[in-house]
């Protein structure tokens, strides 16, 4: 219901002319109505505070906040008709469920009756199946239901804007997944503007309709979860996102022909120019490869023949019909996910190869992406037509 | 086992021949895990021992209060004393009561209605006393309570110049004996032309106890999570609505405890009362000091005052005294 545009959004704690801390710098986010945006990053990148900043809880030193082309940065936190999920729920410990819903609907200025206020408590409860809790304090509820509740305080008022402050950071595991999944079908249905703040990438992959990455205050990439796994847009975006995370090598690139030819300390490979997007302005680069997309076995697969190794295996980690297994290979030390792994064990020897569309290229120096990874099809059939955005 | 042992600790002793197998030896001596019956029954008498004399050091005073006012004055004065009085009496209690209805004009109603001529040697009210000092406990802890939550609340949540310094200043007001400023007090009591009222008991004791419910209630706000006041503003809350709404009803049990505390302080106080009071608006302490008439003192009608006078707010404690304790020792906050 609400286009939500961060533009310049800047935010010093302390003095901006001593030795004042820049916890976010120069933000620009826009997010459509409807939108499921995710601030990712690491702690103390500054997500939070820009997630409080759209909530009113913090005043931007520089920049604007709009909702729907209004800047709201003078506007109070209760003025802005907002709605947010805390990590700890905050929920009030004195009043019951029943009471905690109600309580938003109770201070607003509508024209709601108790008998109304009551209903639409009653409504909310059955949606998020906690009817038989209302008369509960929120002290003799388990973690789960408190957070069932603190979603309900935010969806009762159909506020103009969710905002989720890691709101499953203090759930277990089991739980978190079954909220993920709760928060973004409810959000799907309502289809209230959200943003939703978490330092969890798989959180942010699956939730998001477009993740923005932060480091140190600086927006990184804006992107949907698949360009920001398959072209993130330099070396922390692509170590940020994944599990396992991405190998990385040094090596230098040249041109050989219709391919660039890519020489590592132990190994080297081509790859053929219709997968790079981008002019090569430097010969020093990193060599990534996501340990997904390390397959056993030698020779070509899917055209071109990419870089082929040997591994000793070290540890296997098995995840179900897959492993992480983590070995020592001539480039150093390398971690593949790979199926087939039952006959392993430790010191095993393993002969591994990419496919060379799944090679990600970064200049060594700028660490800005060279070359992503191309979903396969597509770079099989047709060199591409425009260019990769970076 | 003795093969196994290394050369390096030692020949073995050969005494036990599991001596160099600790898991045979663990396996075989887990006494460790588990008490001895005599150290069981030792730990038991040695607690017994300690709460026993501990409680008899806590409530023999207050034995002896009830005693010394069950026993007639011959009985008191009796060496040795007696540890349970030999003719109970309730005499002490009947001329407390017979005082204090004459002091307090009831005499003739009684005398009307129930045809008892009262007539008492004591000119002491015990319930005027007793509602004097309900008057000038409950207007300090109010004020207590009410000053000392918005100094804390600021001072927990603000940051500002000479905060830590005002801190101190609070704190060191505590420890400064209050006889110490008597004289000042008394000249500013007179200034203020609030001599002989109890308005000048209420404003000093609210000001000896404001810097305690400042200290406590900082505790409470320092822990107070920020997260719900934050919770309240996107709720639509105004800064006095969170407060009253929100912050409030969470502090209850902490606001209770700083009441309590000042309300404590100046129903005890007695140095203040005696000099800044005239007789017939004595508060309990004071009060409770005339009963204490040199050789002529009726320590078993002192005793009973002091029982009557102590029955309003044991009676207030009982019924509050959870609070009190969840209140001094924090831990309200439960998410």
């Amino acid at each position: 219901m609400t286009h939500l545009e961060l533009d310049g959004v800047t935010k010093v704690f302390g003095d901006p002319e001593k030795d004042g801390v820049v916890a976010v710098d120069d933000l620009h986010i826009d997010v459509p109505d409807g939108d499921f945006l995710v601030l990712l990053g690491p702690s103390g990148c500054g997500k939070t505070t820009t997630l409080r900043m759209i909530g009113g809880l913090e005043e931007p030193t520089a920049g604007e906040v709009q909702f729907d082309g209004t800047v709201v940065n003078d506007v109070k936190a209760r003025n802005r008709d907002v709605a947010m999920v805390f990590q700890d729920f905050a929920l009030y410990p004195h009043m019951t469920v029943r009471e905690n819903l109600g309580f938003g609907l109770k201070r607003e200025n509508n024209d709601m009756t108790d008998g109304e206020i009551e209903d639409r408590v009653t409504e909310v409860a059955e949606m998020l199946e906690i009817e038989e809790l209302l008369n509960n304090k929120p002290g003799q509820l388990s973690g789960g239901q408190q957070q069932r509740v603190a979603l309900g305080r935010a969806i009762i008022r159909e506020p103009r804007l969710f905002l989720f402050d890691e709101p499953l950071a203090n759930l277990d595991a089991q739980l978190r997944k079954t909220m993920r999944t709760e928060i973004d079908e409810l959000q799907s249905d309502v289809g209230i503007t959200s943003a939703y703040v978490t330092h969890n990438q798989e959180e942010a992959m699956t939730i998001a309709d477009k993740i923005a990455i932060l480091n140190h205050g600086q927006l990184q990439q804006l992107g949907t979860p698949d360009a920001v796994f398959n072209e993130p847009a330099n070396l922390f975006v692509a170590q940020f996102v994944g599990s396992p995370n991405m190998n990385l090598f040094d090596g230098t690139v040249g041109e050989r022909g219709d391919a660039y030819r890519v020489e590592m300390d132990a190994a080297s490979f081509d790859i053929p120019k219709r997968l790079v997007d981008t002019e090569f302005a430097t010969t020093d680069v990193l060599v990534g490869f996501r340990p997904q997309d390390i397959f056993q076995g030698r020779g070509k697969k899917r055209g071109a023949s990419g870089p082929s190794f040997d591994a000793e295996v070290r540890v296997i980690e098995p995840v179900g019909t897959e492993a992480v297994v983590h070995g020592d290979s001539n480039f150093g030390d390398i971690t593949a996910k790979i199926g087939g792994f039952h006959g392993l064990t430790a010191g095993d020897e393993l002969s591994l190869a990419i496919a060379p569309e799944h090679v990600y290229l970064f200049d060594a120096r700028t660490e800005a992406l060279l070359k992503g990874r191309l979903i396969a099809e597509r770079a099989d059939t047709q060199p591409p037509a425009d260019g990769v955005e970076v | 086992m003795a093969t196994t042992t290394d050369p390096d600790t030692g020949p073995s002793t050969d005494a036990d021949a599991n001596a160099g197998d600790p898991t045979a030896e663990f396996r075989k001596n887990q006494s460790w895990l588990f008490d001895t019956t005599a150290g069981t029954y030792l730990r038991k008498i040695v607690v017994g021992f300690v709460s026993t004399v501990s409680l008899l050091y806590l409530l023999f005073p207050l034995y002896w209060m009830v005693v010394t006012a069950l026993k007639s004055t011959q009985e008191i004065q009796q060496i040795p004393p007696t540890v349970f009085p030999e003719n109970p009496s309730l005499e002490g209690f009947r001329l407390v009561i017979e005082s204090s209805l004459e002091t307090g004009g009831y005499a003739g109603v009684v005398e009307n209605v129930f045809g008892v001529t009262i007539s008492s040697a004591i000119n002491v009210d015990v319930i005027g006393i007793i509602l004097n000092s309900l008057k000038v406990s409950i207007g300090a802890g109010v004020i207590a309570v009410v000053l000392g939550t918005i100094a804390s609340y600021v001072l927990s949540r603000r940051e500002f110049r000479g905060k830590n310094a005002l801190m101190s200043v609070l704190l060191a007001s505590l420890m400064f004996p209050g006889t110490a400023i008597m004289v000042p007090e008394w000249e500013l009591i007179n200034t203020l032309d609030l001599y002989d009222t109890h308005l000048s008991l209420i404003l000093i004791y609210g000001a000896m106890t404001s810097p305690f419910v400042v200290w406590l209630m900082k505790g409470f706000f320092d822990e107070f999570p920020d997260s719900i006041i934050e919770a309240s503003r996107i709720d639509q809350c105004s800064s006095v609505e969170t407060f009253w709404y929100v912050i409030v009803p969470m502090a209850r049990n902490s606001l209770i405890a700083s009441f309590i505390f000042a309300f404590l302080l100046a129903w005890n106080e007695l140095v203040f009362a005696l000099t800044l009071l005239d007789n017939q608006n004595y508060t309990v302490p004071p009060g409770l000091l005339t009963f204490v008439q040199g050789f002529n003192t009726q320590w078993n009608v002192v005793a009973a005052a002091s029982i009557i006078v102590s029955l309003p707010v044991l009676l207030g404690l009982a019924y509050i005294q959870r609070y009190f304790v969840q209140g001094l020792t924090g831990g309200a906050i439960k998410g």
